[in-house]
C-alpha cells in the first residue's frame, strides 16, 4: 500500500529552485556548439582495434568514449552527467554518416532547421579535425549500401521506384536513394526502444550482470552451451558476453570519472555546503550503477547515468525511454520519505535536475528539422501510473510530483505518457490536466492501461509481464526491458489510393508502379473504386514482407550486437546470447517491423467527396474529377470547394464514418494475409506517427478531399483534416471509436486541441477529464490535449477558412475565434501569448 | 406528440457551460425579448433565416447572380440582403462555396433532435451531464422543449432549461415537468428599464420566477451584467432583494457582459447597439457580487 498523496504538498513545491532557474537559464541562453570528442574518440577506437570480432570493437569503441571523454560538472548541479564538455553541445559521431557532416564541414553552416539563420557554433580547431574525421569515414565506409544492395539483387532496380525518395509506395526507414548511413546503417535509427533505462540493473547492480555473463561464459566452456545452436553462434554468444562485460565495465568506471571530478572540485571548494554536495555526488557515483541505489537521491543519479550511457552508445539516432520512472524510483522515495530524510519539495528538485540533464542532451541535427519524421524530438519517454497484475492502481505520489516537474520546468521534453484506468483517484486526473493546462502542448498524454496490457494479452504473454509496459518511440509502446520495437514499415496508403485512380499508373513519376486496377474514369459505383485500391493493396502488402526481411535482417547481419543492449535485458539475452533485437528478448515478436499505416483518414474523406459529388449527387463526373486532380485542381478551384464542403470524418457523419469503418476492417484483414516471415506469426500493425505524413505528403498528389498535391496527408490514425471537425470533441473522438479500431492497431493516437478558455476552470478540467473517461471507455487508445498556440490564433485571422473549429469561450457563451471582431481577436492573440509558455 | 416539430438554429455538443457534466444544447430559434446586447441575435427570428459570415467571403458575387429575387448586393462591405423580401428559397447558399452563407434554423421532429443528442449518451454518463434547451426563447416552443426532455428524462439525461421567464406559465409548467434544473435569467427589476432593454415588461419573468421557485426544481439565476445598463447598486440591490424573497437557495450567476455576439450582427443585416460598451473590471464584479451576497444569496461569476 503507498503512503496517502497530499495534492496540497504537491502542488506547493518549488521544482525550479534558484539553482535549478539558474542552471536552465545558462542552458538557454548557451549557443549550441558542435561537440567532436567523442566521434574522434571512436573513430581512434576503431583503429585500435582493427582485426577484432566486430561486437568486441563496438564495446571497445564505447569503452574508449566512456574513458576518456572530457567530463563536465556544471557549477551547482545536483544531478550530473553531461552528454558533452559544453554547457549546449550536440554530439555526433562521423562514422554513421560522413557525407552528411562532410557536407555540413564544407559549408561551415551547422544548421537545424533549414530556416535557421544562425548556425551551430564551432571552433576552427574542431571543425578541421571533423572535416578530416568525417573523410576518414568517407574513405571507409562500404561504398555501397548493403540493404540496398541485397534489394536490388533479390528485387531488381525497380524496387527503389518504390522507395522513399521516389514513388514513395512504402516510406522505408532508412532505405532511401540517397543514403548516408556510413558504417552500420540504421543501426540505432532502429524505431523506438532501442536502449532501454533497466530497473532490474540499476536494483540490482552492474556488477551483478558482470558476474551472470562471466558465470556464463565459464558455464559455456566447462559444459558446453546448450542453448545456442551451430559453431557460428558459440561464438557469437561468446563475444556477446564479452562485449557485455567491456560494456558495464566502463559504464561503471564512467561513474566513477565523475565521482573522482566532483571529489577533485570539493577539494578546491571554499563553501562548506557544496563541498558536502559534492562529497555525496562522488559516493553516489563511486557506488551507482555497480552496486544499487540505497537511497533516492543515489537512484535518481543513478537514473541519470544510465540514461546518458544509452544514449552516448546509440549515437547516432537516440531515442532512450526513461520507461515507469514513477515505479522504479517509488521505493526508494518511500523509504527515505517514511525514515524522515527527504521531503516532496526534496524530490521536486531532484526531479526537475533529472529533467534538465535529459533535456540539455542534444545530437548535431544533419539532415534539417523540417524534413525529418521526427522533427525536434529524441523520444526520451516518461511513462507514468497503470495497474498491477491484479488491477490495483499504481498511481504513487512520485506519479504527482513528475507531472509537476513537467508542468514547472517547461521543457519540450521529456513527453510524459500517463497510463489511464477508470479507477484511477480523479483528483489525480483533475491534477494531470492542471499540468497540461500549465504546459500548453499536448504533455501528458493519456493512453488506454487496459488496452494496452489487453493486447499483450491477447499475444499470449502471461499478465505478470503483459502489465509492465510503457511508452517507446513516437507513438509505440513496448514491454519494460523484455522486448525489441522494431519500428516501422509503413505504407503510404494515399499513394495506393492514387494509383488506384490511375489504373497503378503514378502521375508523380511517370511510371507504371502498381498492377493495372481498371481506367477509374469508368467506374460507375463507390465499390469498383475500393475494390480497386484493395487490390493496390494486396499486390503490395507482400512487396513489403520482402523489402522489411531483407533490409532488417541486413541490418543486423552486418551490424554489431550491443554488448549494453543485452545488460539492459541480461535476464533473457545472457542466456539466449543473442541481444534484443535479434530475437534475444523474452518477447521477441517485436523486434520484426511492424507493418505501419498512413492516410486511411485521406482516403475516407475523399472516398465520401467522390460519393456525394459523383455518384449520389451526380454533380460532376468521375472523368472530370480525375481531371482536376491531375490538374491539382488548376481551374477548378469550385469543384475543390466542393470537394472540402463534402462530409468529412471526425464529426460523427456515418455518411463518411462508414466508409472510414469499412477501411479499417478490410485493409488490417488485407494486412494480415501474409504471416511475417520473420517471426512466423501475424505481422503487428501500426498506424500513424509523428510527422512522417509531411515527408510522404510530398510525394502525393491531389485528393478528391481536397487536398493540395505535396500537402502534408492527415497527421494521426485519426486526427481530422486540419478545421474540418466542426461538431466538437465529443463528435470526434465519436468519429475514432465508432469501431474497435485500436485493437488491432498500435499507435491510434487523437490529438485535439482546446483553447486556454476552455481549461480556465477546475470545472472545465473536470469535464475534460470525463471526456477522457468515455474515450477510453469507447475503447480510445491514446488523447492529448493541445492548447492552441499565439501561432495558431494568427493564422486563424489570417486565414479563417482554415480554422473554422476554433472555438474561445467565456462565461456562458462560446463563439468561433474568426467570427469575433478583430480587436477582440487581437485581444485573444496577445493575452494567450503572455499565458503560453 | 412523438414528432412534434419545433425551428432549431444549433445543436452545440460538448457544451460546458451550461449545466452540469458534459452536455449538449438544443438551441431553440425565436424569441419574443430583443436585448439590446444579446449575444445570438440569429436566434431573435421565429423564422430560420440566411446568414452571412463576412470573414469567410470571398466577394466572388455569385450569390447576387443566383438569387431569382435580385435583392442581394455587393458593396465594400460584402454581402447585403433585402430580408423582407427574402423567400429562403436556398439558391445563394447552396451556390455559396466558401459557405460564407448559410440558412440558420432548421424545422427539426423531436425524433431528429433527440437521435443528435443521444449520440453523447456516454459521455453524459461519464459526467452525469444531459442536455440543456436555450434559445431563443424556450417557452416559444415548450411543447417540443417538454417532449424532448421527457425522451432524455427516459434515457437517463440530466435536463436544463435555460429561459428568460418571459412567457406563458402554462407552458413553463410542461417544461417543469421534465427539467431537472432551470436556468433562469434576471435582467432589470426596474420595469421601464426592462422595456427600454429588451423590449418587453419584467412582471411576467417575476411571476414565473416564483412559479419555479415554488415547483421544487433547482433553479440557478443568471444576470448578463452590462455596464451602465443594469449594474447600478440600486438594480443589484433590488435584484438581491427580490430573489431572496422567492428562493434562498438558488445561486445567482453572474455573466460578465462580453461582445462576442457583436459580429453575428451584422451576419445578419441588424446593427449592433452597445458599441464601445467597454467589458466590466474585476473590482465592477466582485462588488455586484457582494451586493448579491449581502441578501444571503450564493453569488459566482462567471468565467
Amino acid at each position: 500500500m503507498a503512503m496517502k498523496v497530499d495534492p496540497k504538498e504537491i502542488q506547493s513545491v518549488q521544482v525550479l529552485t534558484p539553482r535549478l532557474q539558474k542552471l536552465k537559464a545558462e542552458w538557454e541562453a548557451a549557443e549550441p556548439q558542435v561537440y567532436v570528442d567523442d566521434t574522434l574518440l571512436f573513430t581512434q577506437s576503431w583503429k585500435e582495434t582493427e582485426g577484432l570480432p566486430i561486437d568486441i570493437r563496438w564495446a571497445k569503441a564505447l569503452e574508449k568514449r566512456l574513458l576518456e571523454c572530457p567530463l563536465l560538472i556544471r557549477d551547482d548541479e545536483i544531478i550530473v552527467g553531461s552528454l558533452t564538455k559544453f554547457i549546449r553541445g550536440n554530439g555526433t559521431l562521423c562514422a554513421m554518416k560522413p557525407h552528411e557532416i562532410y557536407e555540413m564541414c564544407q559549408t561551415g553552416r551547422f544548421a537545424r532547421k533549414t530556416s535557421d539563420t544562425e548556425s551551430t557554433k564551432i571552433t576552427p580547431e574542431d571543425l578541421a579535425a571533423l572535416k578530416a574525421d568525417a573523410e576518414y569515414w568517407m574513405e571507409h565506409m562500404p561504398k555501397v549500401s548493403t540493404v540496398n544492395a541485397a534489394l536490388a539483387y533479390d528485387m531488381g532496380e525497380d524496387v527503389f521506384d518504390l522507395l522513399f525518395d521516389r514513388g514513395c509506395v512504402f516510406e522505408g526507414r532508412g532505405v532511401r536513394y540517397k543514403m548516408d548511413r556510413g558504417l552500420f546503417q540504421n543501426y540505432s535509427a532502429y524505431g523506438g526502444g532501442v536502449a532501454q533505462v533497466s530497473a532490474k540493473c540499476i536494483d540490482n547492480g552492474l556488477n551483478h550482470v558482470i558476474e551472470l555473463c562471466k558465470k556464463e561464459k565459464e558455464r559455456m566452456m566447462a559444459e558446453g552451451d546448450t542453448h545456442s545452436h551451430g559453431s557460428a553462434q558459440f561464438l557469437r554468444k561468446y563475444w556477446l558476453l564479452e562485449a557485455c562485460i567491456i560494456s558495464c565495465e566502463a559504464f561503471i568506471k564512467f561513474a566513477r570519472r565523475h565521482a573522482d571530478l566532483a571529489r577533485e572540485m570539493a577539494a578546491k571548494e571554499t563553501r562548506e555546503w557544496r563541498k558536502k554536495e559534492l562529497l555525496r555526488i562522488a559516493e553516489a557515483c563511486e557506488r551507482c550503477p555497480a552496486e544499487p541505489p540505497r537511497d533516492f537521491f543515489e537512484a535518481i543519479q543513478c537514473v541519470r547515468m544510465y540514461h546518458l550511457v544509452c544514449w552516448k552508445e546509440s549515437s547516432d539516432r537516440p531515442e532512450v525511454p526513461v520507461g515507469r520512472l514513477d515505479q522504479l524510483l517509488y521505493k526508494y522515495y518511500e523509504a527515505d520519505k517514511k525514515a524522515g530524510k527527504i521531503t516532496a519539495q526534496d524530490a521536486a528538485e531532484l526531479l526537475g535536475a533529472l529533467w534538465l540533464k535529459i533535456r540539455e542532451c542534444e545530437n548535431l541535427v544533419t539532415i534539417p528539422r523540417e524534413q525529418r519524421a521526427a522533427p525536434g524530438s529524441l523520444l526520451p519517454n516518461i511513462t507514468l501510473c497503470g495497474t498491477d497484475k491484479d488491477g490495483n492502481d499504481l498511481t504513487n505520489e512520485l506519479s504527482w510530483l513528475i507531472l509537476e516537474a513537467m508542468a514547472q520546468v517547461k521543457l519540450s521534453e521529456p513527453a510524459i505518457y500517463i497510463r489511464y484506468h477508470p479507477n484511477m483517484d480523479p483528483e489525480f486526473v483533475l491534477h494531470a490536466l492542471r499540468c497540461n493546462r500549465e504546459f500548453g502542448g499536448g504533455n501528458p498524454a493519456f493512453l488506454n492501461d487496459i488496452l494496452g496490457t489487453q493486447r499483450y494479452l491477447d499475444r499470449g504473454v502471461p499478465i505478470e509481464d503483459a502489465c509492465n509496459w510503457s511508452a517507446s518511440g513516437c507513438l509505440g509502446y513496448h514491454l519494460d526491458c523484455m522486448e525489441h520495437l522494431g519500428g516501422g514499415h509503413n505504407i503510404n496508403q494515399t499513394k495506393l489510393f492514387e494509383l488506384a485512380l490511375n489504373d497503378g499508373f503514378d502521375p508523380r513519376t511517370q511510371k507504371q508502379l502498381g498492377p493495372h486496377t481498371g481506367d477509374a474514369s469508368k467506374f460507375t459505383s463507390l465499390e469498383q473504386i475500393m475494390e480497386a485500391y484493395y487490390k493496390q493493396l494486396e499486390y503490395f502488402v507482400p512487396v513489403l514482407h520482402r523489402i522489411k526481411v531483407l533490409t532488417l535482417c541486413t541490418e543486423i547481419t552486418d551490424g554489431p550486437m550491443s554488448g549494453l543492449r543485452c545488460a539492459m535485458q541480461y535476464e533473457d539475452c545472457i542466456r539466449e546470447g543473442l541481444t534484443p533485437k535479434e530475437g534475444g528478448a523474452r518477447y521477441p515478436e517485436g523486434r520484426t517491423s511492424w507493418l505501419g499505416s498512413r492516410g486511411l483518414v485521406d482516403i475516407a474523406d475523399s472516398l465520401a467527396a467522390i460519393k456525394k459529388l459523383v455518384f449520389d449527387e451526380k454533380k460532376v463526373t468521375m472523368a472530370e474529377m480525375l481531371d482536376a486532380l491531375k490538374n491539382n485542381w488548376e481551374g477548378r478551384e469550385d469543384l475543390r470547394q466542393m470537394c472540402l464542403n463534402a462530409p468529412k470524418y471526425g464529426n460523427d457523419d456515418d455518411y463518411v464514418d462508414e466508409i472510414y469503418d469499412q477501411l479499417s476492417t478490410k485493409v488490417p484483414e488485407i494486412m494480415q494475409r501474409w504471416i511475417d516471415p520473420i517471426t512466423g506469426k501475424k505481422p503487428m500493425l501500426f498506424i500513424g506517427a509523428a510527422a512522417g505524413h509531411i515527408a510522404i505528403g510530398k510525394a502525393v498528389g491531389a485528393l478528391p478531399n481536397g487536398r493540395l498535391a505535396g500537402s502534408p496527408v492527415n497527421d494521426a490514425a485519426c486526427s481530422v483534416m486540419p478545421g474540418m471537425d466542426v461538431n466538437g470533441p465529443t463528435a470526434a473522438i465519436n468519429s475514432a471509436t465508432k469501431g474497435p479500431y485500436a485493437k488491432e492497431y498500435v499507435g491510434y493516437a487523437m490529438n485535439m486541441k482546446f483553447s486556454k478558455s476552455v481549461l480556465n476552470t477546475d470545472e472545465k478540467l473536470q469535464k475534460l477529464a470525463w471526456l477522457i473517461k468515455a474515450f477510453m471507455k469507447r475503447g480510445g487508445w491514446h488523447i492529448q490535449f493541445n492548447i492552441h498556440s499565439r501561432e495558431e490564433l494568427l493564422a486563424a485571422q489570417a486565414n479563417p477558412a482554415e480554422h473554422k473549429n476554433l472555438l474561445v469561450r467565456v462565461g456562458g457563451y462560446s463563439a468561433y475565434f474568426i467570427d469575433l471582431p478583430k480587436s477582440l481577436q487581437d485581444e485573444i492573440v496577445n493575452r494567450t501569448m503572455h499565458e503560453m509558455v | 406528440m412523438e414528432n412534434i416539430k419545433g425551428i432549431v438554429f444549433n445543436i452545440q455538443r460538448y457544451s460546458i457551460d451550461d449545466g452540469p457534466g458534459v452536455r449538449t444544447t438544443v438551441f431553440m430559434k425565436g424569441c419574443p425579448l430583443s436585448c439590446l446586447w444579446c449575444s445570438n441575435p440569429e436566434s431573435q427570428c421565429m423564422k430560420p433565416e440566411v446568414t452571412y459570415r463576412y470573414t469567410s467571403c470571398k466577394r466572388c458575387g455569385t450569390c447576387v447572380e443566383v438569387c431569382p429575387e435580385g435583392i442581394i448586393t455587393l458593396d465594400d462591405d460584402g454581402v447585403h440582403i433585402d430580408r423582407t423580401k427574402c423567400t429562403l428559397c436556398g439558391e445563394c447558399v447552396s451556390n455559396c462555396l466558401p459557405q460564407a452563407l448559410q440558412i440558420s434554423g432548421k424545422e427539426m421532429t423531436v425524433d431528429e433532435v433527440f437521435k443528435v443528442v443521444k449520440k453523447d449518451a456516454d459521455y453524459y454518463e461519464a459526467s452525469g451531464g444531459g442536455v440543456t434547451a436555450s434559445g431563443g426563447e424556450i417557452l416559444v416552443q415548450a411543447d417540443f422543449v417538454a417532449e424532448l426532455f421527457k425522451r432524455c428524462r427516459e434515457a437517463g439525461f440530466h435536463t436544463n432549461a435555460d429561459t428568460s421567464g418571459f412567457g406563458d406559465p402554462a407552458a413553463l409548467k410542461k417544461i417543469l415537468e421534465y427539467a431537472d434544473l432551470v436556468f433562469y435569467d434576471l435582467k432589470h427589476l426596474d420595469p421601464a428599464k426592462h422595456m427600454e432593454y429588451t423590449g418587453q415588461t419584467n412582471e411576467l419573468i417575476l411571476q414565473n420566477l416564483k412559479l419555479v421557485a415554488d415547483s421544487g426544481v433547482p433553479m440557478v439565476i443568471r444576470v448578463p451584467l452590462i455596464p451602465g445598463y443594469n449594474n447600478s447598486d440600486e438594480n443589484l440591490h433590488a435584484l438581491g432583494k427580490t430573489v431572496a424573497e422567492v428562493t434562498k437557495d438558488s445561486v445567482v450567476n453572474i455573466l460578465p457582459y462580453h461582445r462576442y455576439g457583436a459580429n453575428k450582427y451584422r451576419m445578419i443585416d441588424m446593427t449592433y447597439q452597445l458599441e464601445g460598451v467597454p467589458e466590466l473590471t474585476q473590482d465592477e464584479l466582485n462588488h455586484a457580487k457582494e451586493i448579491i451576497e449581502s441578501y444571503g444569496l450564493k453569488c459566482e461569476i462567471s468565467k
